[in-house]
């Protein structure tokens, strides 16, 4: 277990700028979660930990000591980590039990160690009776706790996911997220992991980085990310909110198309340019507020998503099932926001 | 992704280029520069107009029969209910899997206008197989399989909804085959033709037998080549003019072929394409499967017979009796110690030659990883002497390395090499000719490895060599393997190079074949013939045992 510092990444491939000056800490025991949508830099960063890539400038450590920076580049093979990839990357030609010894004949451990500690490592993922199996013969999820085994066999300072959960369904996703999170609980490794769900993020991080084109936006703990939103990215990113941009007048929000949304009294504001940033459940429909065109219901469920056409993009509003049609008028009203001036 | 640290790039780059231009560019470049400084080069080459037509015309009449019998194949093997179409996708694979000579051995049997056995059926002189005319029917015959293989394979990934898409607008299932399916695939299928006509070009073995000894003799470039080399001296400044001309078809002929495939590809679905359901012949099945079926017994397995009873035969244009069957041909031919010794020397080389295909073919694929943009003309380089004909690519070394190459340090000789009249002059024209086939191979096995998985290793604990050799090339073996079998088998029953770089005193198959054939006896040559038809057989058993075990693993 091992703290990590990131200090100023940059990394472009050609032309194009993957990671621009990006620095985290991630603590010694911590899960830090790279959220962002695809292209944000995210498995770069990740691959650049592990020593598959190196940086083009920055300081990468790992328990205190320089793994990557100026006339230093430690190769993956000498920072005892454990990475669980995307495709797996359980090597066809192994059994399960070879692929999960695999680190540790590397390390030169005696057979009898190396057998005790797989047979252990396939416990933790709960795969104890397919040691003998074959790749081929695996399903996806069982094919992933085999990545996750072997990754984590010999005691890896770091564990780095990269979008570990994204090839398999639903189900699979939900069981396999649950696994991660006793893993952790009971080995208490630190861990770094890549994905562009942002319920996996929420659900597994102690925090959050969210990165949008090679920097990080904002980087906390889910609750805070969640309710507090240091930009309108992170908001629209994380909470899958509404994200209008026009300005403060006489406290409301006037799109440029000339829609006119009263502010709530909470959300005071000074006039001038702003960003408003309003999730879909906090969105009132009812007798008062700003009349517009419903262009379509959506039944969720417990609840309906209702959209509104504002100025070419769609307001998603989430409340409870009601009878509307198509292009009749409703009114919407805001009940919680937030604003972001632009400067 | 993990390029290798960039030092060791270009070590590895020039350990790669420095044979290759040894020993297959250089010694084309020089005997193209020898063709064309050779005094009254144009003149000799206007003296052989004959053959130069001759080529032209032979080829271009071969490419168009495996067009005219592949496209009709293809579709009834691969797009329809055709009965045993999976056997006949096996069998009509041994027309390019067996050397063209032999099937030019097998039609000489059934069709030399006297002792044939067909013209014994049908009245002496019917048939004869021997001109231009029979030249371009056994080469198109033995070309076949390069059409039905690349129709076939485009016919599988077209998308099955463009077919569907014709039957919603009203298409009955026969016109919705031909007028959608047919026309995706025509590309593939002629480029497949193009290969034939190439083939075609560079063949020496057919033209030779069914064409040099014809009266009034067949000549083409290949031939000529030949004839002139047996000349030596004076005659090679002409063969370098000749095998100029010979050289240029193939640029011609790969530019076809990539722009027909270029205006292929465009078309055809990329995803892992959902079979379609193969089209119901209906009352039609019956028809075609005796068409078919027809079809395979005069093209592929009436050859063969004949040799059979040739090599079973007293003497070819005896009597057909069952008590005039004999097996001492088998006996004289096959336990002979020249038949030992060339059987030696061709596995010995065959062995060699595979190895070095395997090992410059893994080089190229990872080279064409480690430098992007340059790993593109490695791969040209790996692949262009396969389409260089044997004709030209052993003239080329017979003219370069006629004479000893002393490389000399400090004034003192360092090393010479002395490969004239050694067998590891065909060493070099073997692993030369098919590099292709291990680079070919080694690239697509590696382009479809995941490289996650050597990152995972290196992730592990392992170093760069370690993650190659743990994680890397366990999963490429299968395609070397495959490689070294099909360089095994090209090289171990080559003919064309093997008649002109034979040194003098030994020997090995091809040119064994070639000599009982041209001079002694048919039916030694029969026996032999049918002894590497089994050494094929087995060796495509090989494969097919490999191919199957690696989807098995998948």
């Amino acid at each position: 277990m091992a703290a990590i510092s990131l200090e100023g990444l940059f990394k472009s491939y050609g032309a194009t700028q993957v990671v621009r000056g990006l620095s985290l800490d991630v603590r010694e025991g911590e899960l830090v979660s790279l959220l962002g949508p695809s292209g944000c830099g995210k498995t770069t960063t990740l691959r650049m930990l592990a020593g598959l890539e190196h940086p083009d400038a920055g300081v990468i450590r790992i328990g205190g000591e320089t793994v990557a920076g100026p006339g230093v580049r430690v190769p993956p093979e000498k920072r005892g980590l454990g990475m669980v990839f995307q495709s797996y990357a359980v090597w066809p030609h192994r059994t399960v039990e070879q692929n999960v010894a695999y680190p540790l004949t590397l390390r030169r451990l005696p057979k009898a160690e190396v057998a005790t500690r797989v047979r252990e490592a396939l416990r933790w993922v709960r795969l104890e009776g397919l040691a003998s199996r074959r790749p081929h013969e695996l399903s996806g999820g069982q094919l992933q706790r085999v990545a996750l085994a072997r990754a984590l066999v010999a005691g890896p300072r770091v564990l780095l996911l990269d979008e570990p959960l994204s090839n398999l369904d639903a189900a699979l996703r939900e069981e396999l997220r649950a696994e991660i999170a006793a893993l952790r609980a009971r080995l208490g490794t630190t861990m770094v992991f890549v994905t562009h769900d942002q319920g996996e993020a929420l659900a597994l991080s102690d925090r959050i980085a969210v990165l949008n084109r090679g920097v990080i936006e904002q980087v906390d703990t889910p609750e805070v990310l969640y309710h507090e939103p240091a930009t309108p990215f992170v908001a629209g990113f994380v909470g899958g909110a509404n994200v209008l941009e026009g300005e403060v007048r006489d406290g409301a929000f006037l799109t440029p198309g000339g829609t006119r949304f009263p502010l709530p009294p909470e959300c005071r504001a000074s006039d001038g340019p702003s960003t408003l940033v309003v999730r879909p459940e906090d969105l009132d429909l009812g007798e008062h507020g700003t009349p517009l065109p419903l262009s379509a219901r959506l039944f969720l469920g417990h609840a309906a998503e209702y959209r509104f056409p504002v100025d070419g993009t769609l307001l998603r509003v989430v409340g409870p099932p009601r009878e509307a049609r198509a292009s009749q008028i409703l009114h919407v009203q805001l009940r919680k926001a937030r604003l972001f001036h632009r400067g | 992704m993990s390029a290798p640290a960039t030092p060791l790039r270009w070590v590895g780059l020039a350990a790669w280029l420095a044979p290759l231009v040894v020993f297959a560019v250089g010694p084309v470049v020089f005997l193209l520069a020898r063709g064309l400084g050779a005094a009254g080069a144009l003149e000799g080459l206007a003296a052989e107009t004959g053959a130069l037509v001759n080529t032209l015309a032979i080829s271009t009449g071969a490419a168009a029969l495996a067009l005219v019998l592949g496209a009709p194949l293809a579709l009834l093997l691969f797009r329809t209910d055709l009965p045993l179409r999976g056997a006949y996708a096996v069998l009509f694979t041994l027309p390019s899997a067996i050397p063209a000579f032999i099937w030019g051995m097998g039609w000489l049997s059934l069709a030399s206008p006297r002792a044939g056995y067909l013209n014994r059926l049908l009245g002496e002189g019917t048939l004869d197989i021997h001109g231009p005319v029979g030249i371009a029917f056994v080469e198109g015959v033995s070309g076949l399989p390069l059409v039905l293989l690349a129709g076939g394979a485009a016919m599988r990934r077209v998308d099955p909804a463009l077919e569907e898409a014709a039957r919603v607008c009203g298409a009955s299932p026969a016109r919705a085959l031909l007028t959608t399916t047919l026309p995706l695939a025509l590309p593939s299928l002629s480029s497949g033709a193009v290969m034939v006509f190439l083939m075609a070009a560079s063949s020496f073995g057919v033209p030779y037998l069914l064409g040099v000894s014809a009266s009034p003799p067949t000549r083409v470039l290949t031939t000529r080549i030949y004839e002139l080399v047996l000349r030596a001296d004076e005659g090679l400044g002409r063969a370098s003019a000749l095998a100029l001309g010979l050289l240029l078809l193939t640029p011609v002929a790969l530019l076809a072929t990539w722009a027909l495939g270029r205006s292929g590809r465009v078309r055809l679905s990329a995803g892992k394409g959902l079979a379609s359901r193969p089209f119901a012949l209906g009352r039609g099945r019956a028809v075609a499967g005796a068409a078919v079926a027809l079809g395979c017994a005069v093209l592929v397995l009436l050859p063969l017979g004949a040799l059979v009873l040739t090599s079973l035969q007293r003497g070819f244009g005896a009597r057909l009796a069952w008590g005039e069957l004999t097996l001492a041909h088998w006996s004289g031919v096959l336990w002979a110690p020249r038949t030992l010794r060339a059987t030696g020397l061709s596995l010995l080389l065959a062995t060699g030659a595979g190895a070095l295909v395997c090992a410059l073919g893994l080089g190229a694929a990872l080279l064409q990883r480690a430098f992007r943009r340059l790993g593109a003309g490695v791969e040209a380089l790996a692949v262009w002497p396969y389409a260089v004909p044997g004709t030209v690519l052993a003239l080329a070394l017979l003219v370069a390395f006629s004479r000893d190459w002393r490389f000399i340090l400090l004034e003192r000789v360092a090393f010479v090499l002395a490969l004239a009249h050694t067998p590891w002059l065909l060493l070099v024209a073997y692993a030369g000719k098919y590099l292709a086939l291990g680079t070919r191979n080694g690239a697509e096995a590696l382009a479809q490895l995941d490289p996650s998985l050597a990152e995972a290793a290196r992730v592990s604990g392992a170093g760069p060599t370690r993650a190659f050799r743990d994680a890397t090339l366990p999963l490429l073996r299968p395609a070397l393997l495959a490689a070294f079998v099909l360089t095994f088998l090209a090289c171990a029953t080559e003919i064309t190079m093997s008649v002109l770089l034979v040194p003098a005193g030994s020997e090995v198959l091809g040119k064994l074949l070639f000599d009982l054939q041209s001079y002694a006896d048919p039916a030694a040559a029969a026996v032999l013939a049918c002894a590497f038809v089994a050494l094929v057989a087995v060796g495509q058993g090989v494969l097919a045992l490999l191919g199957r075990r690696a989807a098995e693993a998948r």
